[in-house]
């Protein structure tokens, strides 16, 4: 990597090697004044071999030159001149500059492999870190790991990521944000597909125009970018942003962490897609669930009003007023009954969509009882219904016509399910951070067996076909508790009877339980 | 039964069993009954010069929403919007919007019949200008800032006094939670909004003093409030 930086090395390794040359022939010189040494001139391939060790081929070369010249200028007779006298010499000579040569070649060779090596050793670190990240199953933050991983290997300004299409289309930035902002490259992907059609678009180097000073500032600052295909497609672009040109191995880096890029985002469509399937599936279990249960519980209040028209129309019998009363009170009441049951559909397509989002405000819950009790009086007129509050009790932050609904619901559920003449009892208080409504009954309660399943949609425990009103209510009132962020709950009394809890936060900052289907 | 003294209804409503249903009790009671089944006729029937619209919101040629702006244009008559109990959010715009009361799908006569009087009374006697207003034991004063429940002396806060005001100056009619925020607090309420039902729900306990009946304000869950003069049907 890093062209700049190799270039300043290797003036560097010039000088260094012609110092070191300098430094040996100062030594031969003081070696042989004193006394003599045969092959004294053999020091040279010290000075050779550390300049191609630690310098590199050229500087190697260049101390072997310098090496041959400096002996045979300084050491050999005649002395101060280049030529040289005897054949004696010549020949060790000619021996020495070969030697010195293939040293050099040898040395430099294996310092390049080194170098090579410890490249290869930061580019495969870098693809693992970068196939590690892309394993995050959220694109984003994968793809946010992924660019600053590689704004740090390419020592770049700014790396960004560019999908497009299939609702995933998405800009991730790394680094310096402003200097790929879109007015100054415009769409990467489009700006490929403008410079270079095919698919496999080579990266460009361009410049680009400060979108703050038109025409004013021209900066050199350059984006090189290589598309990101999928199955032959372009599905976006990988460019990073620099200050300098991009080296052969940028390149190469760029390229490979496109490809994983790429494939992360084809298992990113792929999972959307099985999700899509996976939703739908459930739809389509929840609509068969509903047709059956819908049919049954609709049936029942039609075959009243359907059997009550029918008498009342027939001229074969006559009926006293006491008895007309009846059939219109009947067809009346079913009628409601049905619009109750079409309510609590309504409210369950909702919840099951996930598309809940409770409208809160600051409500009296006594005054919400009060209501919804009152309301229901036709429901529970057979009943001792009796209502607990204490007069303390804060405003709670909630949905009116949710909490109604899961209020009706439950004590709609009380009085279905327990014998007339029984009590039921609605109390409110605070516990904690919380606000507890009860509706309690004293009724049979319920089986082991169905508690668990009570709050699931059409799944009433078995050999209840007597009980009144649908699996609907209980699942409707599941649904848009916890859609406020509270828990329901049921439980048998001690002293007998059921008794269903629901909880509501207090806080209205707290989050709702994430609305997923069910 | 002659309560219709002739007014004249134009209902809005493209099923034609509602349309019957709603036509039969209206006309028994002495009202003339004009019927529009789209937007179109209903904008053509206007030359009649109905007393009262009944308008379904869901119209097939029309949001009922923009019916309801292109009726306003046209004239003062008082708009009854029928619509499905899932629509609050058109409810309350409909209602923003001019229309004076709603009524939620499916209603009964009895209910039909009481929106129907409340509006035409309405029309007959405006009553923002009645100095005292009177129903069952309650009396507001409003020349003399008093309320007074069985002749007993009711001490309100200056918020409850004047939504009691705001609810009495429209009695039998809903007043959305939006048109309580301005007509209480002004144009440029602020925080208020959340704490508007907890007022509400105050005064309630001075009025109604606890479950038990006499019932002044009732809920209209979603929408706002209605002060009502008589009690409320129940079945």
């Amino acid at each position: 990597m890093l062209d700049h930086m190799q270039r300043i090395a290797s003036t560097r390794g010039y000088v260094a090697a012609l110092a070191a040359v300098a430094v040996v022939t100062a030594v031969i010189g003081a070696i042989e004044a004193s006394t003599e040494i045969a092959n004294v001139p053999m020091l040279y391939l010290i000075a050779i071999l550390g300049a191609a060790t630690l310098a590199g081929r050229g500087p190697a070369i260049l101390a072997s030159i310098a090496s041959f010249l400096s002996f045979n200028w300084f050491f050999l007779e005649p002395i101060h001149t280049l030529t040289i006298g005897d054949r004696n010499e010549w020949f060790a000579l000619a021996l020495f500059i070969f030697t010195a040569l293939i040293t050099g070649q040898l040395a430099a060779d294996q310092r390049t492999r080194a170098g090579e090596t410890a490249a290869r050793a930061r580019e495969a670190m870098l693809m693992f870190d970068v196939a590690r990240m892309l394993g995050d199953p959220d694109l984003d933050s994968a793809l946010r790991a992924v660019t600053a991983r590689l704004r740090g290997a390419l020592a770049a300004t700014a790396v960004v990521v560019e999908l497009d299409g299939e609702g995933l289309s998405r800009r991730i930035v790394a680094g310096d944000a402003a200097a790929l902002s879109g007015a100054a490259v415009g769409s990467l992907a489009a700006w490929i597909t403008s410079v270079q059609p095919e698919a496999r678009a080579s990266a460009r180097w361009i410049r680009v125009m400060d979108p703050r000073g038109v025409g004013t500032h021209q900066r050199d600052e350059r984006v090189h970018a290589v598309p990101l295909s999928s199955e032959g497609r372009r599905v976006g672009a990988l460019a990073m942003h620099g200050e300098r040109r991009p080296s052969a191995a940028d390149d190469r880096i760029l390229r490979a962490v496109a490809a994983q890029v790429a494939s992360a985002i084809e298992r990113a469509r792929l999972r959307q897609r099985a999700t899509d399937a996976e939703i739908l599936r459930r739809a389509d279990t929840l609509k068969s669930a509903l047709l059956s249960a819908v049919s049954h519980d609709l049936r029942t209040p039609l075959a009243t009003i359907v059997a009550s028209a029918g008498s009342l129309r027939q001229t074969e019998v006559r009926w006293t007023d006491a008895e007309r009363e009846t059939f219109l009170a009947d067809i009346e009441h079913e009628a409601r009954r049905l619009s109750r049951i079409v309510g609590n559909l309504l409210d369950l397509s909702r919840v099951e969509s996930g598309t809940l989002r409770p409208a809160r405000g600051w409500y009296d819950l006594e005054a919400l009882i009060d209501d919804v009790v009152g309301r229901l009086r036709p429901l529970t007129q057979g009943h001792r219904l009796e209502v607990r509050v204490p007069d303390d009790l804060p405003p709670v932050p909630l949905d009116y016509v949710e909490i109604d609904q899961v209020l009706s619901n439950l004590i709609e559920n009380a009085a279905g399910h327990t014998p007339p003449g029984s009590a039921i009892v609605v109390a409110a208080r605070v516990e904690g951070d919380e606000a507890v409504v009860e509706v309690a009954d004293d009724g049979p309660g319920i089986g082991i067996d169905a508690m668990d399943r009570l709050f699931k949609p059409f799944l009433r425990g078995a050999g209840r076909e007597g009980a009144r009103g649908s699996g609907l209510g209980l699942a409707v009132a599941r649904g848009l508790v916890e859609a406020h962020g509270g828990r329901i709950a049921v439980r048998n009394r001690p002293e007998g009877g059921a008794l269903f809890a629901f909880t509501l936060p207090l806080d209205r900052e707290a989050t709702p339980a994430a609305a997923t289907p069910r | 039964m002659k309560q219709g003294s002739g007014a004249r209804i134009l209902v809005v409503d493209d099923e034609p069993a509602i349309v019957r249903a709603v036509r039969a009790n209206l006309g028994s009671r002495g009202f003339r009954v004009d019927v529009a089944v789209s937007a179109r006729e209903a904008l053509e029937r206007l030359d009649a010069h109905p007393d009262l619209i009944l308008l379904d919101l869901g119209l097939p040629d029309s949001d009922g929403i923009d019916l309801i702006q292109a009726l306003r244009a046209r004239g003062r008559a008082p708009i009854i919007v029928l619509s499905a109990r899932e629509a609050e959010r058109d409810k309350v715009k409909a209602l923003d919007l001019g229309a004076d009361d709603y009524l939620t799908k499916p209603f009964g006569v009895e209910e039909l019949l009481a929106r129907i009087r409340v509006a035409l009374r309405r029309t007959l006697d405006p009553g923002a200008n009645t100095p005292v207003f009177r129903t069952r034991g309650l009396v507001v004063d409003i020349e003399h800032r008093r309320v007074t429940l069985e002749g007993e002396e009711l001490h309100l806060t200056r918020t409850e006094y004047e939504l009691l005001c705001a609810l009495a100056r429209n009695a039998d009619r809903v007043v959305t939670d939006a048109m309580l925020l301005r007509e209480v607090w002004g144009p440029a309420y602020g925080d208020e909004d959340h704490y508007l039902h907890v007022y509400v729900a105050r005064l309630r306990k001075k009025l109604e003093r606890g479950p038990r009946r006499p019932r002044y304000i009732v809920t209209e869950p979603g929408v706002g409030y209605r002060l009502v003069t008589e009690e409320p049907v129940l079945r």
